[in-house]
């Protein structure tokens, strides 16, 4: 789950080279719970020590079922990876409206045809890694958040929201997107919730 | 004429079903209506005037006040950041393992719910603790029902419940906490079997999702954003919400000063000397907001209690219900058991509503003990307290977590089901 409360101005989308990519990271963190209040600087360095960890994984076979569905408009969704049984919905009408934005809004040359859904893949299959193999306590380690130490040890504490940055990051590197699939999903939740859009 | 007055519950029932009239109003209508066809005069003794409106509306005062205690005392928790710290601290030290993290919401739910009930108990363990379960991977209707299950886990330890059975029921309060002890096992079970076997048949659940679940900055409003400047709560704090609970429990302190202690305690541990005066002002008159419900409800009980005592009522529905109440324990327990679906959408076994009245005709006629309708009626609200579509705490929690409250019924029924059938075998063994 993203819990992406990516606040976006309309001159962002626009001109997304004002937010980059580590930004919008870091404002998905900040709008995970357990981050309210969180200094915004710690954010960053979480954000960028996530996306660089997603950009390093190396390549992730996914195994899962690949389920097309019909309503994510209406539930917002692009994608889910349930684990009983290893299963990927992709929200077939979501991604079609996806592709027409980046058309609409020039943006073609950051994410090819065809690469939102194989962004969608590739982001489901890291969570089904980091669900199933040693890859999380990896990503914990990367993060470098101490929640507790007693002399020389020290244990590491779990970052809302991080898997969700580096699943991100992953999909951008493995797809070949010239931006994080964060920025779509800002574009797109723009779009969706823009006053006067009939439901 | 007791016929009449079943079939005058039945109309009441219905219009609180179709939501034609607010429960309140449809229990202090249907006392004045029993009230009448029990041949009440309209003053004097026994009265409708007097004895059912006068007698009644504040007969419930003492619950009232713990209501209005355990509310200020929620408040407390969510503007001094008590309640999201504890939700914060269990998802950073257990969050790459989403069983462990909803155990310790599911925990934290429980201390909250020995506080304060309703909707108010599930967003002070949910405005954070649901999206955090899902951010870790909690499928949703598992995190909505984790939070309910563990509320109910504290249901029997919630001081103002033990108020208004006590009350309500004319029970002594150690009677009442002596029954709550022992159905408190049942219900922690329930809550831990919920959460262990959901989590592992339901596995994880990771979305590419546009929409937020909604943040705390955009739910909570003012206390979140106060919060949130002043940072986590200290560590000594958060025993707060233990403070009334170890008091009545361990120390068999009456009610309202464990309460009192716990709103005391949160104060001095969060709060600077200079700014205690204003928080704690602040923070009653939220909970006067938070409780205002409940109070309208309770005022309306109290009249329906007053009412179905009445000399003539209890007279026509003695020989109606005596000859439907089963007294052979196993009889009992079947019977009442089949009856649990009768709770939800404002049944009529509804403790919060009709169901109040029918344990004041079961007590007031003589058919149980007043200890066995505190057993039935107590048994019942675990079912209520979780899986009732309609009830405020489960609405809020659904909607909160993206999905609809009859998703949640269904998936928590079983639990407390199992709970309600448990509190009914202690109730007949012990008390038939």
């Amino acid at each position: 789950m993203t819990a992406v409360e990516l606040a976006s101005t309309d001159r962002e989308l626009m001109d997304p080279t004002s937010v980059d990519d580590i930004e919008w990271g870091v404002r998905l963190l900040a709008a995970t719970p357990t981050h309210e209040g969180r200094d915004r600087e710690l954010l960053r360095q979480w954000a960028l020590r996530a996306d660089e960890f997603g950009s390093r994984l190396a390549p992730v076979p996914s195994t899962a079922r690949v389920v097309e569905r019909d309503d994510g408009l209406e539930r917002m969704l692009l994608a889910r990876y349930t684990s009983r049984p290893p299963t990927v919905e992709l929200y077939t009408d979501m991604l079609a409206l996806a592709e027409k934005l980046v058309d609409a809004r020039g943006w073609r040359a950051w994410y090819p045809p065809g690469s939102v859904r194989a962004a969608a893949l590739a982001h489901e299959a890291v969570h089904a890694h980091l669900h199933h193999g040693p890859a999380k306590a990896a990503l914990k380690q990367a993060l470098d958040h101490t929640v507790l130490r007693l002399g020389r040890h020290r244990l590491a504490g779990h970052v809302a929201g991080a898997e969700e940055v580096a699943a991100h990051a992953y999909a951008r590197t493995v797809c070949g997107l010239g931006r994080s699939p964060l920025l779509l999903t800002a574009a797109l939740r723009a779009e969706l919730t823009r006053p006067g859009r009939e439901k | 004429m007791g016929v009449v007055i079943l079939l005058v519950m039945a109309a009441g029932v219905a219009l609180m079903l179709t939501r034609k009239l607010p429960t309140a109003f449809a229990l202090a209508l249907l006392a004045v209506a029993i009230a009448f066809l029990a041949g009440a005069p309209f003053t004097g003794k026994n009265s409708v005037l007097d004895t059912v409106l006068q007698e009644g509306a504040p007969a419930l005062a003492a619950t009232m006040i713990a209501i209005i205690l355990g509310s200020w005392l929620g408040k407390l928790l969510d503007e001094t950041g008590i309640a999201g710290t504890l939700v914060r601290k269990i998802v950073e030290f257990g969050g790459d393992r989403p069983t462990v993290v909803a155990l310790g919401v599911l925990a934290v739910s429980a201390l909250v719910g020995t506080v304060t009930g309703s909707a108010p108990a599930a967003m002070l363990a949910g405005i954070i603790g649901i999206p955090a379960m899902i951010a870790v991977g909690v499928p949703k209707v598992t995190a909505a029902g984790t939070v309910l299950m563990g509320i109910a886990v504290g249901i029997p330890f919630e001081l103002p419940l033990w108020q208004f059975f006590s009350t309500a029921l004319e029970l002594p309060i150690p009677t009442v906490r002596g029954f709550m002890v022992k159905l408190f096992p049942f219900a922690l079970a329930a809550a831990l079997a919920f959460v262990v076997v959901e989590t592992r048949r339901r596995g994880t659940e990771h979305a590419w999702s546009l929409k937020a679940v909604d943040s705390p900055g955009s739910s909570g409003a003012k206390p979140r954003s106060r919060r949130a400047e002043l940072g986590d709560a200290p560590w000594y704090a958060l025993l707060a919400p233990a403070v009334p609970l170890v008091l009545a429990l361990g120390f068999e302190l009456a009610i309202i000063p464990s309460l009192l202690a716990g709103v005391l305690y949160a104060l001095v541990t969060t709060t600077r000397p200079g700014g205690m005066n204003k928080r704690l002002l602040r923070t009653l008159y939220g909970g006067f907001e938070v409780a205002a419900p409940p109070l309208v409800l309770f005022i309306s009980i109290g009249i329906l209690l007053a009412a179905v005592k009445l000399p003539g009522a209890v007279d026509a529905l003695e020989p109606l219900v005596k000859a439907v109440s089963p007294h052979n324990p196993v009889v009992f327990v079947l019977v009442f058991t089949l009856l649990v679906p009768l709770c939800l959408y404002r049944g009529p076994l509804n403790v919060f509503g009709l169901g109040a009245g029918i344990a004041g005709v079961l007590i007031a006629t003589g058919i149980y003990p007043a200890v066995a309708v505190l057993g039935m009626a107590t048994s019942y609200n675990q079912v209520f307290g979780v899986a009732d579509p309609t009830s405020t705490q489960t609405v809020w929690s659904a909607q909160y977590a993206g999905v609809s409250p009859q998703q949640v019924m269904v998936r928590t029924l079983p639990y407390v089901w199992a709970v309600a059938l448990g509190g009914l075998c202690v109730t007949a063994a012990t008390y038939l």
